[in-house]
């Protein structure tokens, strides 16, 4: 079992730094509020102003590099629901110091080289508030304790995103590539949540930093698979990780400072430090690592592949991004000590380079009106600058020895001797060891290309004339590419305050770097495979237009995409929602009526079917042959109903069935409701056929067959319902006390001795008026229907046009008249 | 059985409905003897609606009246309140438009009078036969309102439809209740309860129970009762949808958790699944449907299946806080849909009222003003903090959770977010795309209601949130 936190001290701390703390995630946001009107008054210079508050940051950070040089953990924060014991509450440890210190330093030159890059622009003022809106969530995200704070910020981040790649949302292209990201990052967002209340669940926690403690313990529960894939899945999605990773390369329709800034130094890497930071918690298992290096693997090898195959620039880089997206989900799911050591000196290292790659990109983009790989050259010339800061950034992409990235590369390497809990595992590491070959070699093989293709060569005719770029639009690149050689070089003082705190927060272990260089290196395995990467990369460099060529070919053979894919299911979804409109909401009455009929049928049946028995049927024996010829008599009448040919025929044999049931009435005993059956009946049949007089009586109703099926097959099922339910019903006792009060009572109280009778005028007496005002009404009704008949409305609605509604009226009255007869059933049992 | 009306006074509880029943046939008969008066019944009747709404928010009188046929109670007046106010904003949003909307005939301020009378003692039902007539009271005048525009063959469908579909509806609802009654003996509802509690789970009471969920689904208009909604809403002209989609709502919400609460309390168990499977059904399909709409009122009919789900969310907890939940959800839904239905009905153009999504285009540039309020409507109806419809679902959200509901509360948040697309849809639309038409000038009295439902929604949580929650937690704590 794992220590809980190796040589960890948790200070109690003032209220000081519970400010300070909450301001470095919340500054950002307050200057994000003040950016537009800012813009208003400075114009030109709201991005050095701006510049100032994450340099501010960056320098409050580094006065806690010393405590984490001591591996100490330091949490601050405020009650935020103390009912739900909900604290917005951060905390600090060496991986969380190393992400907010890219975060600021980078942003503070993402900052200046925003207010360059979009100098005129007259939004400029709001894309600066998005920036900041963005690093304020991403300094949230990486210092976050409470997991509802994390995923509060979490999800800021992927909002901020999506604002900022739909920034000229004038732009289709923009605007997909805007919901694309959200879709895929809030989608994953969610998952994440799912997992951290799940998390919550298990621990009754809500901190991070003591959830820690408990990581043996989550491991071991049977519900860890399900936790584990629901985070990964938040981690994935927003480190763009194949199968999620097609949103990123889309996400470069961004201006290019949110390109260099948030899709490859920061917020895709959020996911990784997800990853990082639930390694001590979730890490370890066989599932952890044989996923990440698996999905880590794909991702590094796909991304790797479709970078060679662009040539425009920033696609080229984001494509390489998701590579290294990948390699750091490897590193991390390898999991060893060499392995996190490699995954922070990467992560570092990127961060430098491939900021400011995309730094340069954007420079030339802005100095000479295209980004095409294949129509620049010899900008070294014309930009001499940039051409220093993307020497330096490509040697950091090769991680030729000097900058961060070639120690990154010497530790990764280093697993093909490493024999601990890989245990025999040799050639898995292998395996892993050649893909990160061929993945660091491709990348080269880009970073060369972009490099010397642009730089180099003749000059050619581009669509603006080539210039330096203003202050702003170099210094952030040539300042990234010089730390990362000046961590490098300083090993020292680099190992001990970022590489082994950040190594240790993710290793749970003390970590010890021994990074030195000398000559004996050169003979180690890990430095020949770096040697053997670079020879590989200037390989691919060399016949980059032959694989280019060959790649697209074979893209094009292959006709889909994930991009193509994501695009299916997104009208997949407002297809479905169409086909369910078209399935429910036809307009059709009729097939509105069947729905209804189904719910009835499905609620009659399925009860019956799962809580009670099917009733017997003992007293269909006992049923007498005259109570046969009146339940036949019924069945023809309805049969009828079903087949008559013209409507008149259908709704007198509705009237047979009316009759026989009045018939039943007498047989048991009820003659009083009987002949109100049988009146009501005659009415109906009656009211019915003079209404149908105004609609073409004479109509033929052709169904369909199938739709014959349907609606008989309908009637049916609901019929047998009623039925068994009626019979289920009377196997109940009956409540006979209605009936013994109306047998003891009727002489002395209403002094006469036939019940029925009794019951008619006297006991309902106010009912049976009722029942004869209501006749009455509908004889005056029926009157003044055959006044009118034959005329019909001479114009508006119903004039003259074929009627729709023939099966409607039908279907009404069966309605009204099973609401009537159901009453009558019930009113006949309480009398009988 | 002795009479419990000893004098006017003992009819304290059934002011508020006597005063409205008498006000109606006084508004019949003004309707048939003045000429051209339509103009000044609505405003009538406004004015009466709204003294109704001051009575029974003043009037403390409470208890149960009519042999326990009818009840008031604090439940009741909360629900009252509701229904009264959103009638009373439904005919102020028909002002300015019943002529075009071929409804400026005096017989629909009757009739909106009585369909809030019949919503009134469905509110005060405690009696099966009370409920079965205020529904009906409802219903029928409903049935009329929807097919007002007697010219138009869509009002015409619409009215016809909801007719059958409501029939229909009104057939289950009876034949649930008779079996209640031949099982129980009882028709009051507080009755009802004692002989279920005393008696074993018998198979009548439970297919009783089924069908009155039936019919009133129906009225909530419920997945797979909803098939009308759509349909009605388009069809009716729109100050009629205006008024189906708010107090109708209400009462059929109100009536649907005292039935359940007062009477079936001690089968708690059986209704839970059912309620549970109409606001799943609800949500989903809502979510789902609403995304392929074009049409406005259409995609608003479902955004009310939706929100019907949602507010069942609260009613399948089964617990105070789910029924102060669903108090607190209907009244913030009504306020959303009075406002909406306030901005829909203020833009007119040359070629008439909107109609589609994309008329709206452009009209942030416009219309900032409606364009705004509409926006601040979409936000809150997807239940977005700080606007009231967060609030709303928060606390049938809430409820679910106490009550261990996850699966529901999960599936509700999930449905909640894919509903979004389509409210966003709209928003998009009004700031994005370039405007097509021009609009006519808002009629003061509109821009009045947008002002006010906008400013509640915004200003929720400061200003009215812990007035309103204060008062549906005593509403709802009148039926534990």
């Amino acid at each position: 079992m794992r220590l809980k936190r190796a040589k960890t001290k948790r200070l109690l701390l003032s209220s000081d730094l519970d400010v300070g703390f909450s301001l470095v995630a919340l500054a950002p946001f307050f200057a994000a509020a003040l950016a537009p009107l800012l813009f208003r008054f400075t114009q030109g210079y709201t991005g050095w102003l701006l510049a100032i508050i994450p340099a501010s940051i960056f320098i409050y950070l580094l006065s806690f590099v010393e405590a984490m040089a001591d591996k100490q953990l330091i949490s601050a924060g405020f009650d935020w629901i103390p009912a739900y014991g909900l604290r917005f509450s951060f905390f600090i440890d060496g991986l969380s110091l190393t992400f907010a210190l890219l975060i600021s330093g980078i942003g503070t030159f993402i900052i200046l080289y925003s207010g360059a890059y979009l100098k005129g622009h007259p939004h400029q003022g709001r894309f600066l508030a998005f920036m900041m809106m963005f690093m304020g969530s991403m300094l949230g995200l990486v210092l976050a304790d409470g997991l509802i704070t994390l995923f509060v910020f979490w999800e800021l981040t992927a909002i901020t995103s999506f604002l900022l790649i739909g920034f000229d949302h004038v732009r289709q292209a923009s605007r997909r590539a805007a919901i694309q990201a959200l879709v895929i990052t809030g989608g994953g967002g969610l998952f994440l949540l799912a997992g951290l209340l799940l998390l919550h669940q298990m621990t009754d926690l809500w901190e991070l930093s003591s959830i820690f403690e408990y990581g043996p313990a989550i491991r071991e529960q049977a519900i860890y698979p399900v936790l584990l894939g629901l985070i990964l899945i938040g981690a994935f999605t927003k480190s763009a990780q194949f199968p999620f990773h097609f949103w990123l390369p889309n996400a470069m329709e961004a201006p290019t400072p949110v390109s260099a800034y948030l899709h490859s130094a920061t917020m895709v890497k959020a996911g990784v430090y997800l990853l990082a930071r639930f390694s001590p918690i979730l890490g370890g298992t066989v599932e952890w690592s044989v996923v990440l290096t698996v999905v880590g693997s794909v991702t590094l090898l796909w991304g790797a592949t479709t970078a060679l195959r662009q040539s425009d620039l920033k696609q080229m880089l984001a494509q390489t991004t998701v590579a290294s997206l990948g390699l750091l989900v490897v590193l991390i799911g390898i999991g060893t000590e060499k392995a996190i050591l490699a995954a922070v000196l990467y992560l570092v290292g990127h961060a430098f380079y491939k900021g400011a790659f995309f730094m340069i990109a954007g420079g030339i983009d802005h100095a000479t009106g295209t980004r095409d790989i294949t129509a620049l050259g010899g900008l070294w010339r014309t930009m001499p600058v940039t051409f220093v800061a993307a020497v330096v950034a490509a040697a950091g992409m090769a991680g030729l020895p000097l900058t961060v990235a070639f120690f990154a590369k010497e530790e990764m390497y280093a697993i093909l001797t490493f024999k601990g809990t890989w245990g025999g595992l040799f050639l898995a590491n292998l395996s892993l060891v050649i893909v990160m070959v061929l993945g660091n070699a491709m990348m080269m093989a880009v970073g060369l290309a972009i490099l010397f293709k642009a730089f180099f060569g003749e000059i050619k005719p581009t669509p603006l004339k080539p210039h330096e770029g203003s202050f702003s639009l170099w210094a952030g690149a040539l300042v990234l590419g010089v730390f990362s050689v000046w961590a490098g070089t300083q090993l020292g003082y680099f190992s001990q305050n970022i590489l082994e705190p950040a190594a240790s927060s993710i290793y749970n272990f003390e970590v010890e770097s021994k990074l030195y260089y000398a000559f004996k290196m050169l003979t180690t395995t890990p430095f020949i495979i770096s040697a053997l990467t670079w020879v590989l990369g200037v390989f691919i460099y060399l016949n980059i237009d032959a694989i280019r060529t060959w790649l697209r070919e074979f893209a094009r053979d292959l006709g889909w995409s994930f991009d193509a894919g994501f695009d299916w299911l997104m009208f997949g979804l407002i297809g479905f929602s169409d086909r369910i409109t078209r399935l429910w909401h036809h307009g059709r009455l009729e097939l509105y009526l069947v729905v209804v009929f189904v719910a009835f049928a499905a609620a009659l049946l399925i009860p019956m079917w799962g809580t009670f028995a099917l009733p017997a049927m003992s007293d269909v024996k006992t049923m007498t042959f005259y109570e046969w010829a009146v339940f036949v008599i019924a069945m023809i009448g309805l049969v009828a109903v079903v087949v008559a040919k013209t409507r008149l025929m259908a709704i007198v044999s509705l009237g047979i069935q009316g009759f026989a049931v009045a018939m039943f009435f007498i047989l048991f005993g009820a003659p009083d409701l009987g002949f109100t059956q049988f009146m009501v009946e005659t009415l109906t049949v009656v009211i019915l056929a003079l209404v149908m007089t105004r609609l073409h009586l004479d109509q033929r109703d052709s169904r369909m067959p199938l739709d014959l099926l349907r609606d008989g097959g309908l009637a049916l099922v609901s019929g047998v319902g009623v039925t068994l339910l009626m019979i289920t019903i009377l196997q109940t006792p009956l409540d006979l006390r209605l009936s013994e009060l109306f047998a003891q009572t009727s002489v002395p109280l209403a002094h006469g001795s036939n019940i029925v009778n009794v019951i008619l005028v006297d006991y309902r007496g106010l009912d049976t008026l009722g029942e004869i005002a209501v006749v009455m009404t509908t004889g005056v009704a029926i009157l003044a229907l055959i006044r009118i008949r034959g005329g019909g409305p001479q114009t508006g609605v119903g004039a003259k046009k074929p009627q729709r509604g023939k099966s409607r009226a039908k279907k009404k009255t069966a309605a009204s008249r099973q609401a009537k007869t159901s009453r009558r059933a019930s009113a006949a049992k309480a009398s009988a | 059985m002795d009479s419990d009306l000893i004098s006017f006074a003992s009819l304290a509880p059934a002011y508020p409905e006597l005063f409205l029943a008498i006000g109606a046939v006084v508004l019949l008969m003004a309707g048939v003897f003045i000429k051209n008066a339509s103009a000044r019944l609505v405003g009538v009747a406004i004015g009466m609606l709204l003294a109704v709404t001051v009575l029974v928010i003043i009037q403390p009188a409470t208890g149960v009246l009519f042999n326990g046929g009818f009840i008031q109670d604090d439940f009741a007046r909360y629900m009252k309140a509701l229904v009264l106010a959103g009638s009373a904003f439904a005919l102020v949003l028909s002002v300015s438009n019943a002529v075009d909307n071929g409804i400026a005939k005096f017989e629909y301020a009757v009739l909106v009078v009585l369909a809030t009378l019949g919503m009134m003692v469905m509110v005060s039902a405690n009696d099966l036969m009370v409920l079965y007539i205020g529904i009906e009271l409802q219903a029928l005048s409903l049935y009329i309102l929807a097919a007002m525009k007697r010219e138009s063959a869509r009002a015409t469908e619409a009215g016809l439809k909801y007719f059958v579909l409501g029939a229909l509806s009104s057939g289950m609802l009876l034949y649930g209740a008779s079996l209640i009654y031949g099982f129980t003996g009882q028709t009051q509802l507080d009755k009802i309860a004692e002989v279920i509690l005393l008696s074993d789970r018998s198979v009548g009471v439970i297919f009783g129970l089924a069908f009155l969920l039936a019919g009133l689904a129906f009225k909530v208009s419920a997945v797979p009762f909803h098939m009308w909604t759509p349909d009605v809403y388009e069809g009716a002209p729109t100050p009629v949808t205006a008024f189906f989609a708010t107090a109708p709502k209400v009462a059929a919400m109100a009536l649907l958790i005292r039935l359940v609460m007062d009477s079936f309390e001690p089968l708690a168990k059986d209704w839970q699944q059912i309620i549970i499977f109409l606001s799943i059904a609800s949500m989903v399909l809502a979510a789902f449907a609403g995304i392929g709409q074009k049409n406005l009122i259409r995609m608003i009919a479902y955004s009310a299946i939706g929100h019907m789900g949602f507010a069942l969310v609260g009613l399948s907890a089964g617990n105070l806080v789910g029924i102060e939940g669903v108090a607190i959800y209907m009244a913030i839904y009504l306020t959303m849909n009075i406002g909406l239905f306030a901005c829909i009905l203020s833009l007119k153009s040359n070629n008439g009222y909107v109609r589609n999504i994309s008329d709206l285009a452009g009209l942030a540039q416009t219309r900032p003003y409606v364009a705004a309020i509409i926006a601040i409507m979409m936000f809150s109806l997807i239940g977005l903090p700080p606007l009231a419809g967060f609030f709303a679902k928060w606390h049938v959200f809430l409820a679910a959770i106490e009550a261990q509901l996850f699966v529901l509360a999960v599936i509700g948040v999930l449905a909640s977010a894919i509903s979004a697309f389509y409210y966003l849809r709209v928003v998009k639309t009004m700031y994005f795309d370039a405007p097509e038409q021009e609009f006519v000038p808002i009629p003061g009295e509109l821009a009045f209601v947008m002002g006010i439902t906008g400013f509640l929604v915004i200003s929720y949580y400061l200003t009215v949130g812990r007035t309103l929650v204060d008062f549906a937690n005593v509403a709802a704590g009148s039926l534990f």
